[in-house]
C-alpha cells in the first residue's frame, strides 16, 4: 500500500534525474581530471535519457519512468579544443558543473516537497 | 562500493597526478644549472607523460581517471654556453647546460596549479551536492 505513495511519475521522475545528475558529475569529474591528457574525450550523460525521460512523464508511465536507466557515453558534438585531440574545455566544464548542481537543488527540493506534502495528508499538520 | 561524493575517484586521481608534476616541475627549476649530475652529464629536462585509466564508477559502467604513466626524460639537446673558468668546460672553453627553460618551466607551473585547482573546484561541488541529497526530507 505504501509503494503506491512512491510511485507517482514525478516522484520516479526526480528520483531518476538524481541519478543522472550523480552520473553526470562523475563524468564531469572525469572531463576535468583528463583536462590534458592527450586524445581524451569528454564524456556526458547521453542525451537520449532527458528525451525518454521527458516522454515517460508526458504519459505519466510510471513503469517506463523506473525502468529508464542514464548512460555515461563519449560526447560526440564537442570539438577538439587541443591539437592533441582533447576535447574538454575548462570554461565549460566548470559551467555544467553549476548548472548541475542547480538541478540537484532543484531536484532535492522537489523531493522534500513531495515528502512534506505527503506528510501533511497523512497528519493534517503542517510540521 | 557505494561512492556518496559522485565524480571524487578521478578527481584523487587528478590531483595525485598534478601533485607529481608540480614536483618535477620543481625538480627541473632546482636544476636548471647543474652541468655536473651524478652521472657526471649535465641535468636532462624531466616530464611528466599522463594516460587516463579505467575505474569503476557509480552504477557499475567505466569511468576514466588520471594517471601518470611515466616521468620521461628531454631528448632536446644541451645548451653550449662558453665558459672557459667554469670546471666542466672542454677544450674549447664550452660547458654543456641542462636541457631546461626557466620559463617553459613557470608556464607549465602554472597551468598545473590552475588544473589543481579545477579539481580541488569539483571536489567542493560534489560535497555541496552530496549535503543537499543527505537533507532530503528535511524541512
Amino acid at each position: 500500500m505504501i509503494d503506491a505513495l512512491f510511485n507517482q511519475p514525478d516522484y520516479l521522475a526526480a528520483k531518476k534525474q538524481l541519478d543522472a545528475i550523480a552520473l553526470r558529475e562523475d563524468a564531469i569529474a572525469s572531463n576535468i581530471a583528463n583536462l590534458e591528457t592527450p586524445g581524451y574525450k569528454r564524456l556526458d550523460v547521453t542525451p537520449e535519457f532527458n528525451a525518454q525521460l521527458q516522454r515517460a512523464c508526458a504519459d505519466g508511465n510510471s513503469q517506463e519512468i523506473a525502468g529508464l536507466n542514464p548512460q555515461i557515453a563519449v560526447d560526440p558534438n564537442a570539438t577538439a579544443v587541443s591539437p592533441d585531440g582533447n576535447t574538454v574545455d575548462l570554461d565549460n566544464e566548470l559551467l555544467e558543473m553549476n548548472k548541475n548542481s542547480l538541478a540537484n537543488t532543484m531536484e532535492t527540493q522537489l523531493i522534500t516537497t513531495d515528502f512534506y506534502r505527503m506528510r501533511m495528508a497523512i497528519t493534517g499538520n503542517a510540521g | 562500493m557505494i561512492d556518496i561524493l559522485s565524480g571524487v575517484q578521478s578527481t584523487a586521481a587528478a590531483l595525485d597526478a598534478e601533485r607529481t608534476r608540480l614536483d618535477v616541475i620543481a625538480e627541473n627549476i632546482a636544476n636548471a644549472n647543474t652541468t655536473h649530475g651524478p652521472d657526471g652529464k649535465p641535468y636532462q629536462r624531466q616530464m611528466v607523460v599522463f594516460e587516463s585509466a579505467l575505474k569503476q564508477a557509480m552504477n557499475g559502467s567505466q569511468i576514466p581517471t588520471l594517471q601518470v604513466a611515466g616521468i620521461e626524460k628531454d631528448t632536446k639537446p644541451f645548451e653550449m654556453v662558453y665558459e672557459p673558468g667554469n670546471p666542466d668546460a672542454n677544450s674549447q672553453g664550452m660547458v654543456a647546460m641542462p636541457n631546461v627553460n626557466i620559463h617553459e618551466e613557470m608556464a607549465d607551473m602554472i597551468s598545473a596549479e590552475r588544473a589543481f585547482e579545477a579539481n580541488l573546484a569539483v571536489v567542493k561541488n560534489s560535497r555541496a551536492m552530496a549535503l543537499q541529497v543527505l537533507s532530503i526530507g528535511k524541512h
